[in-house]
């Protein structure tokens, strides 16, 4: 088992510096330059020489990659001037926030994906699996900004029961002190993430019901309830699993919309300004701590999947 | 219509005070259907039948016929679009389709059990043994968790698990198959039913476990005094164990009697052409290499409307009447559905008549070959096609992580020799695992050996370049199990036959067109077999499809694994008459790779037998097989079934116990010891692979060489 993981950390490693390099380099093939972003338009040659120099752009890529990773090392994600904060401080003000609302829209999702592509699949190809089918293709077929734009509309001007805007909060408690801020952001998010998962549980279970266990199982006279809950879902989860790892990071993509629209103090927010502003040591700060959840989430789902599949554990510890 | 087994009851003891009471289950005119996207299928038909308490009732019949449909339809678990369109199912008298839901379940869940074909995808791979086991108990009698887990040791042991203290707590996938299957046949008797339905219980295991389980169930329905349906295609699993026996042909019974009755006098044309089909029959008759006797065509679709006798399309003794009356159950203690059926030689219900119709009622199609199939074995100065000498090949185990270093070898071949000379048949056989399949691969070139030689018209391979080996390697080719597996499905068959051609830069367009029509012609396929896809045929032609491809380079040896044993018996047949035609007309060489002994015994001259990497004995087929000189192929021989009256009831022979040691730490000296019914201390060495023609690697062999046998010095080794 720790031989395991410790392989999967250098995998895990290379995936990240791989990540960086690619960042890097887009980053910094891309027109304009962080000098003149930030100085404005004022700034003489002079100056955004000078700035180029004090912040090491005019000197060789790989030069300035190697410069880089050296501070990354020391736990140092660079300074952005526009924010006049270190990128570490300013990820840090933001990423928990962020992380509440793809946990909560994540949790939302899990919570009402399950039962819904359950139901699918034991009434398939009958009405509430057409109806459910129907309704998760328009919902992730609805480009996520219209889907915040109608909830806005919906829920805050033709029938105003929630705020069009999340909560400014500086933590996370502030943000929880404000729970109706929350919903509206949390529920665009879900909505997309219910028919993704509602999609998985539903082939799976199918693919299991089809199962010859299943056929035992019934075979012992169990009840079809006692068939489903305590035979089949637990082996249908399975590629939920890997696809809540994977998706987790996912989220984020979503969020960078969401927190626009909602004016959501988070990730999102902070990476689309940044890019904006061409602020590249915060887009570069953020790139790499996605990549890193990235990698961890699916860590994380590897391992998850080798506690509750038996197959998986034996495997894992037959070195 | 509860009839009395009679006199022809093998196991007297439950059978005999069954006769007395009513059924247990009763059959009336089931109706079948199930629904297709391209309409229904009309799978059962007016299916009756009847199964006393302590019987066993025998349903046999080939694929399609709707012997796994009638077991499902009365344990209620027929598939998507399946239902029971009409007739009774009475349970103790008690009609299963008026009955309340809970009340099926209840019964099904108590009163009966069921075991399927397949140990491993039949077990929830997530759950424990035991508690699978259990659960009809937690379920239907409320037990606690603790008195159900020592409920499931009990009935564990009871079935002859090693370790049932321990076994409770491991999940299925850690246990071998034969031991699934016991899990399996503990979790359907945990509730003490009264009849158990065994829908081919052993079809996926090796015939050694197969005899372990078949004696087990058997032991069981004494024990619970319980009925048992054995559904199988295999008839030599019926004639052994059953008290009755229903044929199923294309959703009908159309036969119906005893056990021995019906084996020593079938009465209906297609039983009577299914036991001929069987190469033991051709062995028992001619004694020698006959050509089987096929039945030609396919089975009816039952979507459509059918008229007349649903067999009259493949029977030799068809008459205009067959194809316009629907022949119905003559009612009896020997029930048949068919208007011409075989005579009754005087006395066959009583004595043990010979089963041989007077040659003249045979059917057209057999044709006894007047010359023997192959010369003599004993042509030492012939080079062999092949020789293989000291072959080895060992799989790396690796271990799990990033440097995935070796953490062991599992010993697949270990120090194989064996030679095929020109136009012979070399048998293989084994149980799984004993790596007969390695050989054939590493015969034709797909893998690489670990050590050793194989020479090819003596031509060592081993001194030879990567594309002077794979040129020699053309000589050999392989046919597989699964054709449509080993067929691109989105390639026509033209083009299938074609690509060894093209590969192999053979001729220009038109001369391989004309080479693929030869093919085509010498496997018995029409022309328009070339316009069409692999999944619009039937496994028995696509069989023919993978000896065609196999053919299209001229090899001198054709590598056959296992190229029947997913076929049924009637085209199984089909199949091995082509190839013994094929060697004859084109002095094809073959090995023959299996794990069915009475196919190799049919099809082989010589036959080798292996067990877990090493050959064990090699010699003559006759010898092998009817004088076999190493225990474990003895108790091969022991544990095939066999239609035979004389040979089936027989439950004594060597048996083997135990599982399959494992590969990657084989024991020491003599591999088979551990199972080994005469194992003593010298077998802690290893033993030679010694002899004359019959060689065997055994320091106690079961029986001399036979005498007379001329001991030359092997070309081997």
């Amino acid at each position: 088992m720790a031989r395991y993981l410790i392989a999967r950390l250098g995998q895990a490693l290379i995936v990240i510096v791989l990540v960086t390099v690619i960042a890097f380099v887009i980053l910094h093939l891309l027109p304009g330059g962080a000098a003149r972003a930030t100085l404005g338009k004022e700034a003489t040659l002079a100056q955004l020489a000078a700035f180029n120099h004090e912040m090491g752009y005019d000197r060789p890529l790989i030069q300035q990659y190697g410069m880089y990773v050296q501070r990354l090392l020391q736990g140092d994600l660079g300074y952005s001037y526009q924010l006049n904060q270190s990128v570490l401080e300013a990820i840090e003000q933001r990423l928990p926030k962020t992380m509440l609302l793809s946990l909560l829209s994540t949790l939302v999702a899990v919570v009402l994906a399950i039962p819904l592509g359950v139901l699918q699949a034991i009434r398939r190809n009958r009405w509430p699996d057409y109806a459910i089918t129907a309704l998760s293709l328009l919902a992730y077929a609805t480009p996520i900004f219209f889907l915040g734009l109608m909830m806005i509309i919906v829920f805050s001007q033709v029938w105003p029961i929630l705020p069009p805007e999340a909560p400014q909060g500086f933590t996370v408690a502030e943000l929880l002190a404000d729970p109706a801020g929350l919903v509206l952001p949390t529920a665009t998010l879900a909505i997309v993430t219910i028919a993704v998962y509602a999609r998985y549980v539903r082939s799976s279970m199918i693919d299991n019901l089809n199962e010859n266990y299943v056929r035992t199982a019934r075979s012992k006279g169990l009840s079809e309830r006692r068939v489903v809950l305590r035979h089949t879902l637990r082996n249908g989860l399975f590629p939920v699993i890997t696809l809540l790892g994977m998706y987790l990071p996912a989220l984020f993509s979503g969020a960078l919309v969401v927190e626009s629209l909602f004016n959501f103090p988070g990730m999102g927010q902070l990476f689309w300004q940044a890019a904006l502003k061409r602020d590249f040591p915060i887009l570069l700060g953020v790139t790499v701590i996605i990549s890193i959840a990235t990698v961890v989430g699916a860590l994380v789902a590897d391992l998850l999947y080798a506690a509750v599949d038996p197959r998986v554990r034996l495997r894992g510890s037959a070195t | 219509m509860s009839e009395s087994i009679g006199p022809t009851a093998r196991h007297s003891a439950p059978a005999g005070q069954a006769a007395a009471g009513r059924p247990l289950l009763e059959l009336r005119d089931l109706d079948t259907d199930i629904a297709l996207r391209r309409g229904t299928v009309h799978a059962l038909d007016a299916i009756s039948l009847d199964v006393a308490p302590g019987q066993t009732l025998g349903v046999v019949g080939e694929s399609g016929s709707g012997k796994t449909m009638t077991a499902l339809s009365i344990m209620g678990l027929l598939p998507p679009g399946g239902r029971v369109a009409g007739g009774q199912i009475l349970f103790e008298g008690r009609d299963l389709r008026s009955l309340p839901t809970d009340e099926v379940r209840r019964i099904r869940g108590v009163r009966m059990g069921m075991v399927f074909q397949d140990p491993l995808t039949s077990l929830n791979p997530t759950i424990r043994v035991g508690a699978q086991v259990a659960e009809p108990l937690r379920v239907h009698k409320r037990v606690g968790r603790a008195e159900a887990r020592d409920r499931a040791i009990e009935i564990l042991r009871r079935v002859g698990m090693p370790r049932p203290e321990r076994i409770v707590d491991n999940y299925p996938h850690e246990l071998s198959g034969g031991m699934r299957q016991r899990v399996a046949i503990a979790m359907a008797l945990v509730c003490s039913p009264s009849l158990l339905i065994a829908d081919e219980p052993t079809t996926a295991l090796d015939v050694t476990t197969q005899r372990q389980i078949l004696e087990l169930i058997d032991d069981l329905r004494e024990e619970f005094g319980m009925a048992v349906i054995l559904v199988t295609h295999d008839l030599g699993v019926i004639a052994g164990r059953a008290d009755r026996v229903a044929v199923m042909y294309a959703g009908r019974i159309v036969e119906t009697a005893a056990t021995e009755q019906l084996f020593h006098a079938p009465r209906h044309r297609y039983t009577e052409a299914l036991m001929r089909a069987l190469p033991e029959s051709a062995l028992r008759d001619s004694g020698g290499h006959d050509r089987l006797i096929s039945i030609p065509g396919l089975p009816p679709d039952l979507s459509g409307p059918l008229t007349g006798c649903r067999f009259a399309a493949r029977c030799a003794y068809v008459s205009d009447e067959c194809r316009t009356t629907d022949p119905s159950l003559i009612p009896g203690t020997h029930q048949h559905a068919c208007l011409h059926p075989v005579p009754t030689p005087a006395g066959a219900a009583t004595g043990p008549a010979p089963t041989q119709v007077e040659p003249a009622a045979k059917p057209a199609q057999v044709e006894p070959t007047t010359e023997p199939v192959t010369a003599a074995p004993a042509d030492v100065a012939e080079l062999p096609v092949l020789s293989v000498r000291n072959l080895v090949k060992n799989y790396p185990v690796r271990g799990r992580g990033l440097l995935r270093r070796a953490a062991g070898q599992v010993s697949a071949v270990a120090d194989v020799s064996f030679e095929v000379r020109p136009g012979e048949t070399f048998g293989l056989v084994g149980e799984s695992g004993c790596g007969k399949s390695t050989v054939g691969r590493l015969s034709v070139g797909l893998e690489r050996p670990s050590a050793g030689q194989i020479v090819l018209d003596g031509t060592d391979l081993t001194d030879l370049t990567g594309r002077e080996r794979r040129r020699m390697h053309r000589q050999v080719q392989l046919m597989f199990q699964d054709s449509y597996a080993a067929m691109n499905p989105r390639m026509r068959v033209d083009a299938i036959l074609a690509e060894p051609l093209e590969i192999q830069k053979v001729g220009d367009s038109a001369a391989r067109q004309a080479r693929i029509a030869t093919l085509l012609d010498q496997v018995g396929l029409s022309r328009r077999a070339l316009e069409r896809y692999p999944h619009e045929f039937s496994g028995g032609q696509l069989q023919r499809i993978g000896l065609a491809r196999s053919l299209a380079l001229h090899p001198r040896l054709i590598v056959g694994d296992e190229p029947v044993s997913a076929l049924d018996v009637s085209i199984q047949a089909q199949v091995l008459n082509l190839m013994r035609d094929l060697q004859r007309e084109l002095g094809l060489a073959y090995i023959f790779i299996s794990h069915d002994l009475s196919v190799v015994d049919y099809m082989a001259d010589r036959i080798g037998v292996m067990y877990l990497g090493k050959l064990v004995e090699i010699g003559p087929a006759r010898e092998v097989v009817r004088a076999a000189r190493h225990p474990y192929t003895q108790a091969l021989v022991d544990a095939v079934p066999s239609i035979a009256p004389d040979r089936a009831a027989t439950r004594d022979g060597t048996t083997i116990r135990g599982e399959l040691p494992s590969a990657l730490d084989p024991p020491t000296g003599c591999r088979f010891r551990t199972r080994c019914p005469r194992a003593a201390d010298i077998c802690t060495t290893e033993p030679p692979l010694a002899g004359g023609r019959h060689q065997v690697a055994c320091h106690l062999p079961l029986r001399p060489e036979p005498t007379g046998t001329p001991t030359q010095v092997q070309a081997v080794g």
